[in-house]
């Protein structure tokens, strides 16, 4: 008997091993199901309020370069604006419904603005950490986005961070369109370089043309219709030949980002229930 | 012993650190950054019991997971190196060596170390990397992170052990 519990503990490292490795299984294929995991990640209290006094200390170092930045964007977005202007005047004399119902969809919207505690671009799996969250109004499923684009969709809250998937992830799925056209697909990532994403499912009668704008299509309720997500930078064949398959150079370059808005997008729910009916 | 554990327990809570707070945040190229956290597992003194190791390894991996967002893989990886340390290090360490050897340049030679070190890192990074790409990303983009990664840990743990423990 003795030789024998002798002999049980002298593999007991085996039995741990196997244990400590299935556990890490676990872990691993648990975590894509986001929302369950909430507190297994970057998002659970502790680690967030490590990160943003993380996120403090750096702002400091990065003042200058930040204000550059906000600078530029404000000019860029004062540009758009008088743009808008200029276009809504003449649009006005016009006014179609398809029109009507796309001012009230952005009248409906609220931005709330947050800064990125954590980030990375290097991993299949790309996910951000911002400092708003339940308490904020902050709810699955809200679009975020940047000056410069869309940067991902809330996947997961706790009372004052969010949990983001980045279009940097390979889980991401962003329903788009090219600017102009009723050519519609999907925005995804393979991952690699942080720049560069696809869009599948594009006819092969579509006109397409490098540098064409890509767009949000509006239809997953998460974003309004027609934020800039990119241009087409390679028109490729998709892997069955049957369509083609876009590779877009996005504008927003999610490694040097701090500042993002989410989009409290109200009258959300009230489509859901619409379609639900 | 409790003494040499809150030790270790020291080191390990400034390698993550350095982990978390500065190397997780630099993206060159948007490849692979340097992981450090292998390093609390290839100092493990000889005579660390097996389970002890492997609780080493886990728990390492499951902080440093939490924080980087990178749930399972991390743990994973450090526990499979944390299985093989023991016998390696039995193996590669010199004859006459005392019973409570820790690892280092000086106590185990610059060659044999050296070459300790670069095993017990690519063995972690074979798997950190497997588990990290699964079939989804394409083989090159995991090869080219998998090996500027190696190479800058490799590099950044060589350094930090001749600042830690200097050849005599």
């Amino acid at each position: 008997m003795h030789d024998f519990i002798e002999r049980i503990t002298a593999y007991i490292h085996w039995a741990l091993f196997l244990i400590l490795e299935a556990f890490s299984g676990f872990l691993l294929f648990q975590y894509n199901h986001y929302q369950g995991s909430i507190w297994f990640t970057q998002a659970n209290t502790v680690v967030g309020i490590v990160h943003e006094w993380e996120a403090k200390a750096l702002s400091y170092l990065r003042m200058p370069a930040e204000n550059a930045a906000l600078v530029r964007r404000n000019i860029i977005l004062q540009q758009n604006l008088d743009n808008l202007r200029h276009e809504l005047a003449e649009a006005k004399g016009d006014t179609s419904l398809s029109q009507k119902t796309q001012e009230e969809l952005i009248e409906g919207m609220t931005l709330i603005p947050a800064r990125i505690i954590d980030n990375s671009v290097r991993k299949r799996d790309n996910m951000l950490v911002i400092d708003v969250g339940s308490e904020d109004g902050v709810a699955p499923e809200m679009g975020v986005l940047s000056g410069t684009g869309v940067v991902g969709i809330v996947s997961g809250v706790t009372p004052h961070h969010a949990l983001v998937m980045s279009i940097l992830n390979s889980h991401s799925s962003i329903s788009c369109r090219l600017r102009g056209t009723e050519y519609f697909g999907y925005l995804k990532w393979k991952g690699g370089r942080p720049l560069r994403a696809y869009m599948d499912d594009v006819p092969r009668h579509a006109h397409i043309e490098k540098g064409d704008i890509v767009e949000t299509s509006g239809f997953s309720n998460v974003f309004p219709a027609g934020i800039f997500l990119g241009k087409v930078a390679e028109i490729k064949n998709s892997s069955d030949g049957l369509a083609y398959e876009l590779e877009i150079l996005l504008s927003t370059d999610i490694a040097n980002l701090r500042h993002v808005n989410v989009i409290n997008n109200l009258i959300k729910e009230e489509l859901d229930s619409l379609k639900a009916q | 012993m409790i003494v040499s554990t809150l030790k270790r327990l020291f080191w390990a809570l400034i390698l993550l650190a350095v982990q978390v707070l500065i190397l997780d945040q630099v993206h060159p190229w948007g490849y692979g950054a340097p992981l450090l956290c292998p390093l609390i597992i290839i100092t493990l003194p000889m005579g660390t019991s097996r389970s002890a190791a492997l609780l080493w390894g886990f728990g390492v991996g499951f902080v440093a997971d939490i924080f980087a967002g990178t749930s399972g893989i991390s743990s994973a990886a450090l526990t499979f190196i944390a299985f093989i340390q023991p016998p390696l290090l039995e193996l590669m360490a010199p004859r006459d060596s005392e019973e409570e050897l820790h690892p280092s340049f000086s106590t185990m030679g610059r060659w044999n170390y050296l070459q300790f070190i670069a095993l017990l890192l690519l063995l972690h990074h074979l798997v950190y990397f497997a588990l990290e790409g699964f079939s989804y990303f394409h083989i090159v983009d995991i090869a080219i992170s998998m090996g500027v990664s190696y190479a800058a840990s490799l590099l950044l743990i060589i350094l930090i052990e001749h600042v830690r423990n200097p050849q005599k």
